[in-house]
């Protein structure tokens, strides 16, 4: 049984990884009632589409890639585009 | 007639592991009144067992969040204390002391440990803590202290949960150790659950690696993956130190500055904490590293140093400074 003030710690998305926060696995589609660990890390359906198009920075005048640095952002990036939301006071066995 | 202080004093020493807790016992042993520890550690038994004359009141670390808060509030409230010294969070590990300190008519301290300057600022921090305490104690200049530009901060040595003069021989040490080799490497497995197996495949690396070289590794369970023969559980492994040569641990206050005191190398692994910045902490340390390989190489450096000398016995335990403040108020 989940405790009522429990929140799922897991992380999750498509392209940019964020807490889950959920009170409850039960029904989750993104780790499959508590039975995935990492759902972001385990994700395959990344792979397998190829239609990204052509995002040359040749194409965007004034764009920061215009200066020559590619615009070839990565999965990588997300993490870094998202702020983690760091939870205090909320794990009593934390130091 | 005596200060405010007198009385019983209860150190709130909540949070996860042994640092708080062996932070709390290093000034609870050294007291020269009354004092209680109110922990959530799940080491309380150990400590309790080798200090049976402390008074330590354990809420259960398995309660769910809201019942611990509750059972903390209850028990700050029940010990009619005439001091509460606060252990690194200021308004309670989960928050709940924030709306019962101001009002508390016990002299309120703070003992200021690292915190995570995310934390100091999401929750106004300087500004609760100027208002709400008498006093800031920071237990060791070297310790980061975002707090520290407030008023009414006193620093003091580090806090240690031995003297200089507690301290055993080598001797003495290496029969607590159970080593013959004439060095000894201590792998200080002080951390959390999932970082255990880390600790056993140091060990095991450390032994295949170094050839008539003592490997011990000091933890409370076997860690995955350590030899029986090199798992020992002591505490206080401060104890351990004067019969070894290096130590390979976390960068946890304790670790890094019981190291620091004896004069014994650390190589340290920084681990990522929702509070403490051990990577701060670890700039302290011999080396700082994170795979077991890395680990062999920097205590090989270590050992291969001329002749290391004996164990540093001139340190000061900043608990018996901390004593006289918290008297003087």
């Amino acid at each position: 049984m989940t405790p009522s003030d429990w929140t799922c710690p897991r992380r999750i998305g498509f392209l940019f990884p964020h807490p889950c926060g959920r009170t409850s696995p039960i029904g989750c589609p993104e780790c499959q009632n508590g039975q995935i660990e990492d759902p972001y890390a385990q994700r395959t359906d990344r792979e397998g589409y190829d239609n990204y198009g052509d995002y040359d920075s040749a194409d965007w005048p004034g764009a920061a890639g215009a200066a020559g640095a590619p615009l070839d952002f990565t999965e990588a990036d997300g993490e870094n585009l998202v702020k983690p939301e760091e939870e205090f006071e909320g794990d009593l066995t934390a130091s | 007639m005596g200060s405010r202080s007198s009385g019983l004093w209860l150190i709130y020493a909540l949070g996860g592991g042994w640092g708080h807790l062996t932070r709390a016992a290093a000034l609870a042993r050294v007291a020269r009144g009354p004092v209680r520890i109110l922990t959530n550690s799940p080491y309380a038994g150990e400590v309790r067992a080798r200090l049976p004359d402390l008074d330590i009141v354990a809420v259960n670390p398995e309660l769910p969040v809201a019942r611990a808060r509750e059972e903390a509030v209850r028990q700050v409230r029940a010990s009619n204390a005439a001091c509460l010294i606060v252990d690194t969070f200021p308004r309670g590990l989960g928050g709940e002391l924030a709306s019962l300190l101001p009002a508390l008519g016990a002299v309120r301290v703070l003992i200021h440990r690292d915190l995570n300057p995310e934390y100091v600022r999401g929750k106004a921090l300087d500004e609760f803590v100027r208002s709400s305490f008498d006093v800031v104690i920071r237990p060791g200049p070297a310790e980061a202290a975002p707090l520290a530009g407030l008023p009414r901060v006193r620093t003091t040595a580090p806090w240690l949960i031995r003297s200089a003069q507690e301290l055993p021989s080598r001797e003495a040490a290496r029969r607590l150790l159970g080593v013959e080799e004439r060095q000894c490497v201590l792998v200080s497995a002080a951390g959390n659950r999932d970082e255990q197996e880390w600790y056993g495949s140091i060990a095991r690396a450390l032994i295949a690696g170094l050839e008539g070289v003592g490997v011990r590794c000091v933890a409370p369970a076997r860690p995955p993956g350590c030899p029986g023969e090199a798992w020992l559980c002591c505490w206080p492994a401060m104890d351990l130190l004067p019969g070894v040569d290096v130590v390979v641990g976390g960068a946890g206050y304790n670790t890094v500055n019981e190291c620091a005191a004896c004069g014994v190398p650390l190589v340290a692994r920084a681990w990522p904490r929702k509070y403490d910045r051990q990577a701060l902490r670890a700039g302290q340390a011999e080396a700082c590293v994170t795979s077991p390989d890395e680990a062999v190489v920097a205590v090989r450096t270590c050992l291969g140093r001329p002749g290391r000398s004996e164990t540093r016995r001139d340190f000061s335990n900043g608990v018996q400074e901390a004593v006289e403040i918290l008297e003087s108020v």
